[in-house]
């Protein structure tokens, strides 16, 4: 069993038939020296287009997100196009689209680590980081829609100079304890497995970039009790995060299903927001993994194999989305009251029909269409392209959630369309941030775990049964 | 008799845990070896004792705290403060399940992670016997002996496949 990985064996010249293995990363192991310096390149050596992209990106949340936010504090909330009857609006689409995105992290890294399935050992990291990322982005927008946001501290449950004790059975209570409770999870999942890599990159850094792998990486040797200690908390994360994950975009759901609102009151809301947060994170990490492929040139460690098996993953949960979104929908339209039945006419034929088809399109039409050809989910570009419809339509399920469905109420005489004003270059700002914080982390840490993809390596073998050679995991643990 | 600490570089893990078998029949002590590697290795591998872990028990700690503070948000604080509003219930147990379910997975969680700080002594910032070739690959076996018996030691490992034998200072990383 070999360390530092070595080659396959020569099963191609005695064994014709199957499948060539090393266009998988698993068996295709280079030294781990080189693997480090990889990922430090990619880390280190940036492009002036990088620069520019980011200087761009910062422009945009300096604009959109700064001075937009500073402008809204300063005016009011009456910048923001909400009004009555839909007092939610676009900040309350973006947070449930960034809590949604923020899922897919959790997903491939926990459920895919308890599976133990091999290939998301290159990419967890990437996926985990877009759990931090969009979480913030999600933090935001509840600020945003808060309007008053030096108020926010009143939604930390504290007592008050009126003597009030808050009340810990509040859904407001449920959201401040679900979103906490996922944000410093995921922030400790990401940081766990990063040590060693921490260590790695102290190891091969100078000047400040060392003063800060050292802090970082707090004095990580890989000793046997480290390794130890590092697996079973990361264990305990992946079973424990898991139920954590659920709960979030559960509780978010709830927001809406506890509402005896048309549209909304609905008892599979918890399993079909869950659903929609995986299609649209899973596609966020499709989009992801192409950018870091191409533009961090991580050809070797991001492979076809892997867009291939995230194409998979993703008709799947497609699938599962239109399941959920059908029965959501069946079950209203056929046993749904009067006001019910005109929100659904509403949704389909009403100014903003083209949204609710757009949206069928894009997460069911497109994927359908797209994903059960290997060839489509081997291509990452088209993969990316998928990805982004997807993300399109998820963006736009949430919107016709969210306005649209608070347009048509049971009192026709507070029914308005809802047209969002400042929400707009806020949510770009939003995205912008997003972007450059993954730009600029992508500077900072290694994006690929590289001592998980040398330990995928190593227990991964060729093994001869009768005139070819089949792929064979060994267990370690 | 001042002891030293010794480093044996080995590119493979099985003559490094050949090795391991080895020295423990020349008489070395478990106590005085430590292997350090770029990835991790379970103890049945090496053939090393099993390190002892208070994680799992810091983890499910935690989760009681996290519990019993939710029992105190939940149960006990409505009834210190009673507020009836609207003829409900003063502790509704369905809400209470949910606070109580994301106080206890946090509690849980945060000791877990406190708990890798706290048996691996995490940060430790002092000067450690550590070279960067680890994260390259290498497995270390890193063992105390005295001068006199260090070219025993040494002639031994180099036998058995070590790439390198020599003296390690502690340095800072």
């Amino acid at each position: 069993m070999a360390v530092a990985a070595k080659p396959l064996p020569h099963a191609h010249t005695h064994a014709t038939e199957g499948p060539d293995h090393r266009e998988s990363l698993m068996f295709d192991p280079r030294p781990r020296g080189l693997m480090n310096a990889w990922a430090m390149e990619a880390m280190h050596e940036t492009s002036w287009k990088f620069w520019a992209v980011a200087a761009f990106l910062a422009l945009i949340v300096l604009v959109f997100l700064v001075g937009a936010w500073a402008w809204m504090i300063m005016e009011g909330l009456g910048l923001a196009g909400v009004n009555r009857p839909a007092f939610w609006g676009v900040f309350l689409v973006n947070t449930v689209f960034w809590i949604g995105i923020s899922h897919a992290g959790t997903f491939i890294s926990a459920i895919l680590r308890v599976l133990k399935v091999e290939f998301r050992r290159p990419f967890t990291r990437a996926a985990e980081l877009m759990t931090a990322f969009g979480l913030i982005q999600a933090g935001f927008s509840i600020l945003m829609h808060m309007g008053r946001v030096w108020l926010s501290y009143w939604l930390l449950p504290y007592p008050n100079q009126r003597q009030l004790w808050p009340n810990f059975h509040s859904p407001l209570t449920w959201d401040f304890l679900a979103i906490t409770t996922y944000l410093l999870s995921s922030l400790m999942y990401l940081y766990l497995p990063l040590i060693p890599d921490l260590a790695m990159a102290r190891d091969r850094s100078s000047g400040w970039r060392k003063r800060l792998y050292r802090i970082l990486a707090l004095g990580f040797r890989g000793t046997e009790e480290e390794w130890e200690h590092l697996r079973k908390a990361m264990t305990i994360f992946a079973f424990a995060i898991i139920p954590v994950m659920f709960s979030v975009h559960t509780i978010v759901s709830w927001d809406f299903a506890m509402a005896t609102r048309p549209g909304w009151s609905s008892t599979i809301f918890g399993p079909y927001f869950v659903i929609g947060a995986l299609h649209s994170g899973m596609a966020a990490v499709v989009v992801v993994l192409f950018f870091v492929r191409r533009m961090k040139h991580m050809t070797y460690f991001v492979r076809p194999e892997h867009f291939d098996a995230l194409g998979k993953l993703m008709l799947v949960i497609s699938m599962a989305w239109a399941y959920f979104f059908f029965n959501d929908y069946i079950v209203q339209w056929y046993g749904g009251d009067k006001w019910t039945r005109m929100l659904l006419e509403y949704h389909e034929n009403g100014p903003l029909g083209w949204m609710w088809m757009l949206m069928l399109i894009c997460n069911v039409a497109v994927p359908w269409l797209l994903l059960w050809n290997r060839r489509v989910r081997r291509t990452p570009w088209l993969m990316a392209i998928i990805g982004i419809l997807i993300n399109v339509g998820m963006w736009l399920e949430r919107y016709v959630i969210v306005p649209i469905s608070l347009t048509i109420n049971r009192m026709p005489f507070t029914w308005r369309q809802y047209v969002p004003g400042i929400e707009i270059p806020l949510g770009i700002g939003t995205l912008a941030l997003f972007i450059l914080l993954y730009m600029l982390a992508s500077r900072l840490i290694p994006l690929v775990p590289i001592w998980e993809v040398q330990e995928g390596q190593m227990v991964h073998s060729l093994e001869r049964v009768g005139k070819t050679y089949v792929p064979v995991v060994k267990e370690l643990e | 008799m001042s002891e030293k600490t010794f480093l044996a570089l080995f590119s493979d893990v099985n003559p490094a845990a050949e090795a391991i078998a080895q020295l423990r029949e020349m008489g070395m002590k478990d106590e005085q070896m430590q292997v350090i590697s770029g990835i991790p290795f379970t103890a049945p591998i090496l053939g090393r004792p099993h390190p002892r872990t208070n994680v799992p028990r810091m983890a499910m700690g935690g989760a009681l705290v996290g519990f019993l503070l939710a029992m105190f948000f939940t149960i006990g604080t409505p009834n210190l403060y009673p507020v009836y509003v609207g003829g409900q219930p003063l502790i509704p147990v369905p809400p209470s399940v949910i606070a109580t379910f994301e106080l206890t997975m946090l509690g849980m969680l945060l000791a877990t992670f406190l708990g890798v700080f706290l048996d691996s002594r995490f940060p430790s910032y002092r000067p450690m016997e550590y070279v960067p070739a680890i994260s390259d690959g290498k497995i270390g076996v890193l063992f105390r002996c005295t001068e006199e018996e260090s070219s025993r030691w040494m002639d031994a490992l180099q036998k058995l496949g070590a790439e390198s034998v020599s003296p390690v200072e502690a340095v800072q990383l």
